[in-house]
């Protein structure tokens, strides 16, 4: 008998959402221009700086490395020091600077002067670019001049954490724990309107005078917007292929962040008192709750304290998941944290509402 | 010869020595009344006297600090549920749900009662409102709306009626029709409770009233006695005299009243017989010590 009045109010709270055209119009939005947007980012990245070169002295290849993508650096060949400026003025052919060698660059070197070479650099370039500048100098220098560099040391290179060299995350890639967690948000927005609503008309006080207890309402609530939520992101998920690689896990993490949001939308339900009021206590989550997905944009920007945020470990899973490919026992700390997490804000989220409810 | 050994059935309603206070506020305070089977209490008071904090723990809603409730027998909050299914709630805001139908509405409300196969068709019909079944509320007026929430207390042919102002914001055709269902209600055997600041309407439609100011009972009895005890028993006959009128008392307990009044009335010019009886408002604010409004 529970069990069939659950369903019923989880069947109005449907037949409710259905018919708010604000909801469906938000939700097919979010639904059409994620998934374009998700498809229209980049999902390659391009490591190989290039690098424009004037070359008047030599119509051959300047020290071997003019070759595009070698060791991801390459070489565009200009005819004359004007048009490589011109080139590295207006950014073209993909060159983020230029080195001017002078004519008289083979004579001079062969009579042992020492020839001036200009680096013609644009506004904003990266020190680190610079510094890859003046040593390519040197290597296209030494290779014109068919003069081994003086010294030859050997070097080891020890990579910290995942080595992505030549298999950078993509930009598509960087976006999609961004894209699920903002369609997670905006079911919370969905959820804690229909509370609201439910609460201000005190509709829920007629539920409760028949035989519903309390705990049977909340079960509803909670069904419905943990429901509502993980439909629409695995739903967004396949749509933009989330489930690629190890979809139980990335199910498994999508229901967890479901359950989390949906804890979130009960307590701004519960203290919203109008369609504005609960807009903003709905903000007052979503913007801190969206910290984590913000900082895998841009990685290693985030700072220490983004690790307390609720979302934190759904963002870490699911890039651990969808971009490394971990395994279940490598996201095992991440996912427990989401658990932990997601059961906290679902049981703060009913606590908070059954107060609200039993105050009307 | 036999005897029967049957005890009185008890009332469908029970109430003994029921506090609640709102934090510090003491909202009702001892507060004891009963409603057998069958039978229709008014609840009349001001606003803020403890009606509707008395709806609110009868309908499970609040769980007074001391006192007993029993209803059907049972002990409410401790059988909440089971007394739930028994219980009709029309509560004084008109907590539906805007979006759906009025037909959506009670058929969503039957499913919570557990009532299988339900259709509003009859009950939309009862309150005048099969024409509107399939529009939604939010298109209903103020007094349609108070139909539908009247509807929607019947959906499970209830053995206790709770009323709060169940003619609020009615027109006087509508509100007439709620009364005649009220009271079809009370005739089937529903005990029912209504609050009410409409004096007319605790008098024509109360088996009882229960005067409450203050969270504090002052008196229940029926509207008749009520207004013999405190009310005058007199007759004012007023007739026309040339160019004015003369107004004529008749105190009904005196020797001759009957004979007086008959020469009164038999006279030429008579105007207007009234009766002195007094209001419930009048004895209201005898027992209270002020007026209903406010």
């Amino acid at each position: 008998m529970t069990g069939s009045r659950i369903a019923a109010i989880i069947g109005k709270d449907l037949r409710e959402f259905s018919r708010n055209r604000f909801f469906v119009f938000i939700t097919l939005l979010v639904l059409v221009a994620y998934v374009a947007v998700f498809w229209f980012l980049p999902d390659s990245v391009d490591e190989t700086v290039r690098i424009g070169v004037s070359n008047t002295v030599l119509n051959t290849d300047v020290g071997g490395v003019t070759e595009s993508g070698t060791a991801g650096f390459a070489l565009e060949i200009y005819a004359s020091e004007e048009e490589l400026q011109t080139a590295v003025e207006e950014g073209r052919d993909g060159i983020v600077a230029g080195i001017a060698f002078p004519p008289d660059f083979l004579a001079s070197t062969a009579a042992g002067e020492t020839p001036t070479v200009r680096l013609l650099i644009p506004a904003g370039l990266p020190p680190e670019i610079q510094l890859l500048l003046e040593g390519a100098v040197s290597e296209i220098a030494f290779g014109i001049a068919g003069v081994a560099p003086p010294v030859d040391p050997i070097t080891k290179a020890v990579v910290l954490g995942t080595d992505r060299a030549g298999n950078q995350i993509s930009l598509r890639e960087q976006m999609l724990p961004m894209i699920l967690i903002m369609v997670l948000m905006v079911e919370t927005f969905a959820l804690s309107s229909l509370i609201a609503v439910e609460v201000q008309q005190r509709t829920v006080v007629a539920i409760l005078a028949t035989p519903v207890r309390i705990v049977d309402f909340l079960a509803a609530k909670g069904i419905f917007g943990v429901g509502l939520a993980l439909s629409e992101v695995v739903l967004l998920g396949l749509l933009i292929g989330a489930f690629a690689v190890n979809a139980p896990a990335v199910f498994v993490i999508l229901l967890l962040g479901a359950v989390l949001v949906t804890g979130f939308g009960m307590i701004a339900g519960s203290y919203g008192r109008d369609f504005m009021g609960t807009l903003l206590v709905s903000m007052l989550f979503m913007i801190p709750l969206m910290i984590p997905a913000f900082g895998a944009l841009f990685p290693g920007s985030s700072p220490t304290w983004v690790k307390v945020l609720p979302t934190y470990g759904l963002v870490e899973a699911l890039i651990d998941v969808t971009a490394d490919g971990e395994s279940w026992s490598q996201i095992a700390p991440s996912l427990l944290l989401l658990a932990a997490w997601g059961l906290a804000a679902f049981a703060a989220g009913a606590f908070i509402l059954k107060r609200r409810v039993a105050t009307l | 010869m036999t005897t029967s050994s049957n005890p009185a059935p008890s009332p469908a309603i029970d109430v003994a020595g029921v506090r609640f206070a709102y934090d510090d506020t003491v909202a009702v305070d001892d507060v004891s009344f009963s409603v057998p089977s069958g039978e229709i209490l008014g609840f009349l008071g001001p606003n803020g006297a403890g009606k509707s904090t008395t709806i609110k723990m009868l309908t499970g809603q609040l769980n007074p600090d001391a006192g007993t409730i029993e209803i059907l027998g049972m002990n409410m909050p401790g059988q909440r549920e089971t007394i739930q299914a028994r219980l009709g709630v029309c509560f004084e805001e008109k907590n539906l749900y805007l979006s759906m139908t009025g037909g959506e509405n009670l058929v969503f409300f039957a499913k919570l009662f557990g009532i299988r196969d339900f259709t509003p068709e009859p009950l939309m019909e009862r309150v005048g409102l099969s024409a509107r079944l399939d529009d939604r509320v939010s298109e209903y007026s103020k007094g349609m709306r108070q139909r539908l929430m009247m509807a929607r207390a019947l959906i499970n042919t209830p053995d206790v009626l709770l009323l709060d102002e169940p003619t609020n914001g009615l027109d006087p055709v509508s509100a007439i029709g709620i009364r005649d269902l009220i009271r079809g209600e009370a005739d089937r055997g529903a005990a029912v409770v209504l609050t009410t600041h409409d004096m007319h309407e605790a008098d024509t439609l109360s088996d009882r009233v229960a005067f409450i100011n203050q969270g504090t009972i002052l008196t229940i009895d029926t509207p008749d006695n009520l207004k013999l005890a405190h009310g005058q028993r007199s007759v004012r006959i007023r007739t026309r005299d040339g160019d004015g009128v003369d107004e004529l008392v008749i105190p009904l307990d005196g020797a001759g009243a009957g004979d007086r009044i008959k020469d009164a009335v038999s006279a030429e010019g008579l105007m207007t017989i009234h009766t002195e009886e007094a209001t419930l408002e009048d004895i209201f604010v005898e027992y209270a010590g002020r007026g209903l409004a406010g």
